[in-house]
């Protein structure tokens, strides 16, 4: 069986800790970065199942933690979910296109969330 | 003399001491009690999330029992911050815990209270506790007599969402000596599709600049469901009210108005006309070439502007028809022809075609010609100078009149 582990990344503590309670009563573990530089230690330290990433941060925004995932060699395939307030098309479109799995509009609704995150782990399972 | 000086010099010192010791006093209890209230959230805190989550109806059981006054402040503090980060059910559930532990009541006793900034905290918390309870309270509160709070219940109200809630706002619109009407408008905007039925039920009631607001209003939030109605205002007796009309509709985009824009070129009022024309290269509609065609031949420049623009918008079509116009008799309507089609990049695209083999080479210099001949030269001798093909650079110069290529 794969890792449960999934890390939430967001600077406003408020949302990661909402999130991080959603997972954890959805039987997950939970990881939790405040930028995206803390968040690219954790993934090269840890084997995640996923990671949920907020867009606009300090020092590494999300597209830059995105792309920093996508050009590893090892971890390229780990399932990202962005989160943003920016719900601008050409942002959206930009997310998925960097190789996002998902993209999800804050202030977000928490069953969406649960069940966008449950179809990219199912999806990720059935290709391994 | 010397004992009142060291006497007034001694009460000086002893009331700035007493001063300082209740400074440091207060700040080590705040501190104090911000270190509590910090500690309990952390054990708090989970709790509330988990009963979130969950299908629990009480808070207070998943509390143990009704909080004490400290805690509640806590509780509070958790409540509001995330009720305004999440939507959907777990909004509503944070929602009822707010109710439930008394808080909502709290607030609608504050907003009967005599200051008025108790008024506006308690009008903005009702907001984010998104309690229905609180409708007909902060509808009352649109009537304070400070702006404040009269403006923190309009966001409440607007936060709240519902028909009624917007019903209450749009009457806002018809008092802009109590009201910002760009204010009202956009928290009716924020309540997206449930305001369309309520904005178009008051609009015969309201002023003309609150009719004005009800079509920028529909304009942002674009319902195609609002098409019929936008359709007969293109018939009212006001201009301004008939060109906002057409600017909603253009917003809108359905192709399907496009005969109702297209009757509205022949409007007796430019500013109708040049909105029409728009809102036609908005719909993309290729129907619309032919009118939008002899719209640039019209004797306002906006309307000829809206209309090559619009021609533009449509696509290859429209810049065909763009093309045919740079012979066209009326000046106006060439000079804002070539304008577009310079600005299309399509200028550069068929001085490129120059050298083409066969009819495409001669349909771009027949169209270059003609430019040239009209006297507006200005970006062929650009590309005469820098285009990065030799060969059209001399064909350019060549087309050119001598004292421009000398």
């Amino acid at each position: 069986m794969g890792s449960r582990q999934i890390l939430v990344v967001d600077d406003d503590a408020v949302t990661a800790r909402f999130i991080a309670s959603l997972l954890r009563e959805n039987d997950f573990d939970v990881l939790v970065a405040e930028d995206g530089e803390h968040a690219l230690d954790i993934v090269r330290e840890h084997e995640l199942a996923m990671v949920v990433c907020d867009l606009v941060m300090p020092y590494r925004d999300g597209y830059s933690v995105l792309r920093a995932i996508r050009q590893s060699e090892q971890l390229h395939d780990l399932p990202v979910l962005l989160l943003s307030m920016r719900d601008r098309e050409e942002d959206i479109v930009r997310g998925l296109e960097e190789g996002a799995d998902d993209y999800v509009i804050k202030p977000f609704n928490a069953r969406e969330l649960m069940a966008r995150i449950r179809k990219i782990l199912n999806h990720k399972r059935k290709v391994s | 003399m010397q004992q009142v000086l060291i006497g007034t010099i001694l009460s000086i010192s002893a009331v700035f001491m007493v001063l300082t010791i209740l400074i440091v006093a207060h700040k080590a209890w705040r501190e104090a009690r911000n270190g509590m209230h910090g500690r309990r959230r952390k054990e708090l805190e989970p709790k509330v999330l988990t009963w979130a989550h969950s299908d629990e109806k009480t808070v207070r059981k998943a509390l143990d029992g009704q909080p004490s006054p400290s805690d509640l402040i806590v509780l509070e503090q958790i409540l509001l911050d995330h009720i305004q980060r999440v939507r959907g059910i777990e909004r509503e559930r944070l929602a009822t815990a707010m109710d439930q532990l008394g808080l909502v009541e709290e607030y609608l006793k504050g907003l009967e209270s005599g200051r008025w900034w108790r008024r506006a905290e308690s009008a903005e918390k009702l907001g984010l506790a998104a309690s229905k309870r609180a409708i007909q309270p902060l509808s009352r509160a649109l009537d304070d007599e400070m702006p404040e709070v009269r403006l923190r219940a309009a966001k409440a109200l607007g936060q709240l969402g519902g028909k009624a809630s917007a019903r209450k706002l749009v009457r806002a619109l018809n008092e802009p000596n109590r009201w910002s009407t760009i204010r009202v408008a956009d928290i009716l905007i924020g309540m997206g599709h449930e305001v369309i039925e309520a904005v178009i039920e008051a609009f015969p009631t309201l002023t003309r600049e609150g009719q004005l607001a009800v079509l920028d209003i529909i304009g942002r939030i674009r319902p195609v469901s609002a098409g019929p109605w936008l359709i007969e205002k293109l018939y009212d007796r006001t201009t301004d009210v008939r060109a906002r009309a057409c600017h909603a509709l253009g917003n809108i985009g359905d192709p399907n108005v496009a005969p109702e824009l297209i009757a509205a070129l022949r409007d007796p009022e430019w500013p109708v006309r040049a909105m029409a024309a728009k809102a036609l290269g908005r719909v993309g509609a290729a129907e619309a070439i032919p009118q939008l065609t002899s719209s640039l031949r019209d004797q306002q420049w906006w309307v000829r502007h809206n209309a090559a623009r619009a021609l533009r918008a449509i696509g290859p079509a429209g810049l065909e028809a763009l093309e045919r116009l740079v012979a066209d008799g009326d000046t106006f309507a060439r000079e804002q022809a070539i304008l577009i089609l310079e600005e299309a990049g399509r200028m550069d695209e068929r001085a490129g075609e120059l050298v083409e083999a066969g009819s495409l080479r001669d349909a771009a210099r027949s169209l270059l010609e003609k430019i040239v001949a009209g006297g507006t030269t200005g970006r062929l001798r650009v590309l005469a100078r820098e285009h990065p093909v030799e060969e059209v650079r001399r064909e350019l110069l060549a087309m050119l009149p001598e004292e421009v290529s000398s």
